[in-house]
């Protein structure tokens, strides 16, 4: 495994989901949750005569940043696609969850200082949703990781991580979009349904799956950054996300609730209002939407580095 | 349908041993494993469990871990292994890099 | 002396082709221009049944309406036609076939269609003239598979028929010159009709007819390789060839086959080929299709020049913006050709390297299937000990003194050897093994009714085998006993390696014919991705200095 230093200067897209999980915090601060170790299996794969691995696809643990303690889920798309079952969703929510209680033990222990030290939940997505040799028991998660989110409002910040592979899609895709802040690196991708599946759905004509650059100027990072789906656009260093997880635990928790997409009344009146823009508008590319909010020469922009695209891009204003 | 598990164990002169108590390295991805060394009085020996979806390959996991026990000169410890579908390149390399983590001493 | 020759008249061919001429005069317009909608009636104007048809059938681009066309005229007009082409990639270059248009086929290459094509040899109805390698096709468009009718594809084209073929020329020179040159007749379809070319390429009176198809040609990016899929046993076999071969011979010219492995090799040269101090003394002089993973090399001084056989999809500013490199014409942009190319890979180079599907004791090596007649298009050419050369370089020289045999074959005479490197891996994907005691070209001889099994790279040819376990160096085998065991030692657990003889094996180390990752002095646990010049397609076009433009389906952004 690479030293903290390195990691930090490292990819965070070709890293693996322990790499990611050890350098989103601070330096030796991560201690891993139902680690290798534990052998906690999924007990539906062997039977499906399917692989497994010792952490289910999914890392879990606390770390600390200042003093901060940050509850990281990282998952693996390497394994099964990073699809949420039994075992990886089950430790996704006590992880959750048991961020809430760390808030109440330090609100109490620690009146004076609670700005300082108040918890922060990090989940790295790199998923497409629901893993369906386990369908039930993962769509159970998805539902109890939406109601710890629920429990954490106000409290706890929840930040979305993503930046690999796999993207964050399926069932997932609606969870990161329920949580408070959204962190992305260029490589970065959110979505509901995946590309494949639009295709095979609605024809190569209406979306052509295999052409990556459509893909990535509908649900890559520039876009949802346009758009206002990303609150922070970083280059690919694991380092980078660390930095902006630095950042949002700082900031007071009614900031951070405006950072939110959805979750209240004006809210989903803002969400409508971008519905039925596009509605009216009819736009035939992501880039006439880019256009709209402002940017002259929206070809341009999947060609720049993500420096470059931060200096001159515009965003849809917010409501 | 069900996974194959399969075990083995290796004599050896047992001149290496891991430093930590327990290593990890690597993911179960397609073409890919994860291995787990774990430091275990076996005598000197080397026991080792494949847990994999690929059938008739029992001979070669047996080969391929004992030629990986001979060049390196391990001994008392577990091998886990989970695997898919990876290539004898892949679990030699892999076995490599593993008993290189397990023995490196905590970096910087 | 009486001069008593036969009687007979004496340009047949010029009277047919005037009449066919006249038969297709109501379709032509402008010039030489004939309308999209025309063109089939243009087709059963000019062919006759039985004629011999080549469909510009190239390794990418594609004369792919006039494919479409031929498969739209009426079989009762048209037909037994004999196809001489030399890639077989679309659905059409195999309906012709169905619907009785064609009859024999003579090719060198079918990828897709190879499962098609076994199908209907076993229904009778496709009769299988030959597979061949490239250089042997174009050498017998001109000996006695002439065609009668060429259906090519250019960029442009201008009223009077002349062609821009461009970037991507690939084997129209060979095909027009072969058929117009006996009385053929050439019809080509064009992106584009213009006023003015940029250049010539094919001049007008050598085409008879110009279509401007209703869209651009079909082209494939063949020869892209994402650097993110690259593995890291790829990344060890490279840095064993690098340092076991290419540095070991001091190779100057190349060709490398398609594939990972090779993409590996050249984005490693800028970073553990700088490391050994190689650069300048190896991969000076490419014969190469543009391959965007040569960027970071070229970008860092390693490469003098490069011919292209055809082009690559979004290489055309990058290449045209490196003129001393590339083979660019007046107007700046490259031209690329096949048959010069192939025939530099055969003559003029010193290396051929390049992945395989399968591996004999023998050292035969063969990508044929039992079920699928897909032909080596040129790897043969390249990939064989050319008997015809005779100039003398470095790692010519050297191949040919580690010959074990050179003195007992050669007597006094100094000869060289090309180097022909396979790189396998003893199991592939799926566990699929590298090495078999019998190639799957002998199911597909029986099964197609071939009459020579299919083998890409004969064993007599090949020098080096590069897998994970090792590098097997061939020549220096005394006798096949010692090269089938030089083979086995480096065949891992294959069934091939499950024979090897420990003993043997430590022996053939000793003597240096088979060289280990340890024995070659390479650290294992370097060889990772973290090795690569460019991780993914990004950082090409970073290297390129923005002048690489990747096709959409290689863009990550």
């Amino acid at each position: 495994m690479k030293s903290w230093t390195e990691l930090a200067n490292s990819s965070f897209f070709d890293a693996n989901a322990r790499e990611r999980a050890l350098g989103l915090v601070d330096k030796d601060t991560f201690t891993e949750f139902l680690s290798p170790i534990d052998r906690y299996c999924s007990p539906h794969l062997p039977v499906l005569g399917a692989a497994v691995e010792f952490d289910d696809g999914t890392v879990t643990g606390v770390g600390l940043i200042g003093k901060h303690p940050v509850f990281v889920v990282s998952m693996e798309g390497k394994f099964i696609g990073g699809a949420i079952g039994e075992v990886n969703g089950g430790k996704m929510v006590a992880t959750i969850r048991l961020a809430l209680k760390a808030a109440a033990a330090i609100k109490e222990q620690h009146p004076d200082d609670y700005a300082a030290r108040r918890p922060l939940v990090a989940i790295s997505f790199e998923t497409g949703g629901v893993r369906l040799h386990e369908a039930n028991a993962g769509l159970l998660a998805h539902a109890e990781v939406m109601d710890a989110f629920q429990d954490c409002r106000g409290i706890v910040p929840i930040v979305s991580v993503v930046g690999s592979k796999v993207g964050c899609f399926g069932g997932m895709g609606f969870v990161a979009a329920a949580t408070d802040v959204i962190v992305m690196n260029e490589e970065g991708r959110i979505g509901l349904t995946g590309p494949e599946v639009i295709e095979q759905e609605m024809g190569k004509d209406e979306f052509d799956a295999s052409n990556k650059a459509l893909v990535y100027r509908t649900t890559g990072a520039k876009h949802k950054y346009i758009i206002q789906d990303c609150n922070y656009l970083v280059e690919d260093k694991i380092g980078d996300f660390h930095n902006v997880l630095a950042e949002v635990a700082d900031i007071p928790m009614d900031e951070i609730e405006k950072m939110r997409r959805i979750g209240s009344l004006k809210l989903v009146q803002e969400q409508q209002g971008l519905v039925k823009l596009v509605g009216d508008m009819q736009p035939k590319d992501s880039m006439d939407l880019w256009k709209h909010f402002g940017n002259e020469n929206p070809a341009e922009l999947p060609e720049l580095s993500t420096a470059e695209f931060l200096k001159v891009v515009k965003r849809r204003e917010r409501a | 349908m069900a996974l194959q598990v399969l075990e083995f164990e290796f004599k050896s002169e047992a001149t290496q041993t891991i430093a930590k108590e327990w290593s990890h390295l690597g993911v179960t991805g397609s073409g890919d494993l994860e291995v787990l060394f774990e430091k275990k009085d076996l005598g000197g020996n080397v026991k080792a469990k494949v847990v994999t979806p690929v059938k008739g390959f029992d001979a070669v996991w047996e080969k391929m871990i004992e030629k990986f026990v001979n060049d390196t000169g391990v001994g008392n410890i577990s091998i886990e292994i989970n695997d898919d579908n990876a290539t004898p390149i892949v679990v030699y390399m892999r076995l490599r890099q593993a008993l290189a983590e397990a023995t490196a001493k905590e970096a910087e | 002396m009486e001069y008593k020759g036969i009687t007979r008249e004496w340009d047949t061919l010029k009277k047919d082709a005037m009449e066919r001429a006249k038969n297709a005069a109501p379709y032509v317009k402008e010039g030489k221009i004939v309308d999209a909608k025309d063109t089939v009636a243009l087709l059963e104007a000019v062919i006759k049944p039985f004629d011999k048809v080549n469909i510009e059938g190239n390794n990418q681009k594609q004369a792919d309406f006039l494919a479409k066309c031929l498969c739209q005229v009426d079989p009762a007009k048209v037909h037994d036609l004999h196809m001489v082409q030399s890639v077989l990639t679309l659905p059409e270059h195999l309906d012709v076939f169905e619907k009785g248009i064609a009859k024999k086929l003579d090719m060198s290459f079918s990828g897709p269609q190879a499962g098609r094509i076994a199908q209907f040899l076993q229904e009778g109805k496709l009769e299988l003239g030959a597979i061949h390698t490239y250089l042997e096709l174009y050498g017998r468009y001109f000996v006695d598979l002439t065609p009668r009718v060429a259906l090519v594809a250019a960029t442009m084209a201008d009223k009077k028929g002349n062609l821009f073929t461009g970037f991507s020329t690939e084997d129209t020179p060979a095909i027009v010159e072969a058929t117009k040159f006996r009385q053929g007749i050439v019809i080509a379809q064009v992106n584009e009709i213009v006023d003015e070319l940029p250049r010539v390429d094919i001049p007008g009176d050598w085409v008879d007819y110009v279509v401007q198809s209703p869209k651009p040609f079909y082209i494939e990016p063949l020869f892209t390789r994402d650097p993110a899929l690259i593995t890291d046993a790829q990344v060890l076999k490279g840095m064993m060839a690098i340092k076991g071969i290419y540095g070991e011979y001091e190779v100057t010219s190349l060709n490398h086959g398609i594939g990972f492995d090779t993409a590996a090799i050249e984005l490693l040269l800028p970073t553990y080929g700088e490391e050994l101090g190689l650069k300048g003394k190896i991969c000076r002089n490419f014969i190469l299709n543009p391959h965007p993973t040569l960027i970071p090399a070229i970008e860092t001084g390693w490469v003098e020049s490069v011919h292209c056989f055809g082009g690559e999809l979004g290489m055309e500013d990058y290449v045209a913006a490196r003129s001393d490199i590339f083979f660019v014409g007046p107007d700046g942009s490259m031209r690329s050709n096949r048959a010069f190319s192939q025939t530099a890979g055969h003559y003029a180079i010193d290396m051929f390297i390049g992945g395989t599907l399968q591996i004999d004791p023998y050292g035969n090596s063969s990508t044929a299937t039992a079920n699928r007649v897909a032909g080596f298009g040129g790897a043969p050419n390249m990939g064989c000990d050319p008997k015809g050369r005779r100039h003398s370089s470095g790692a010519w020289l050297k191949c040919g003194e580690e010959y074990a045999l050179n003195s007992e074959l050669w007597g006094p005479v100094r000869r060289g050897k090309r180097l022909v490197v396979q790189l396998a891996e003893t199991f592939r994907e799926k566990l699929a093994p590298g090495f078999v005691e019998e190639l799957d070209a002998f199911a597909l001889a029986k099964n197609a009714n071939l009459s020579i099994e299919p083998v890409m790279i004969y064993g007599d040819d090949l020098t080096h085998i590069i897998t994970e376990e090792g590098i097997a160096y061939l020549p220096k085998c005394r006798n096949m006993e010692e090269r089938t065991a030089a083979i086995r030692g480096i065949a891992g657990f294959t069934e091939v390696g499950m024979k090897a003889d420990p003993k043997e094996t430590k022996r053939l180390r000793e003597l240096g014919i088979i060289k280990t990752p340890a024995d070659l002095g390479i650290d294992m646990s370097r060889a990772n991705r973290s090795m690569l010049a460019a991780k993914n397609v990004h950082d090409l076009v970073v290297w390129s200095k923005g002048l690489y433009n990747p096709p959409a389906k290689f863009r990550n952004w």
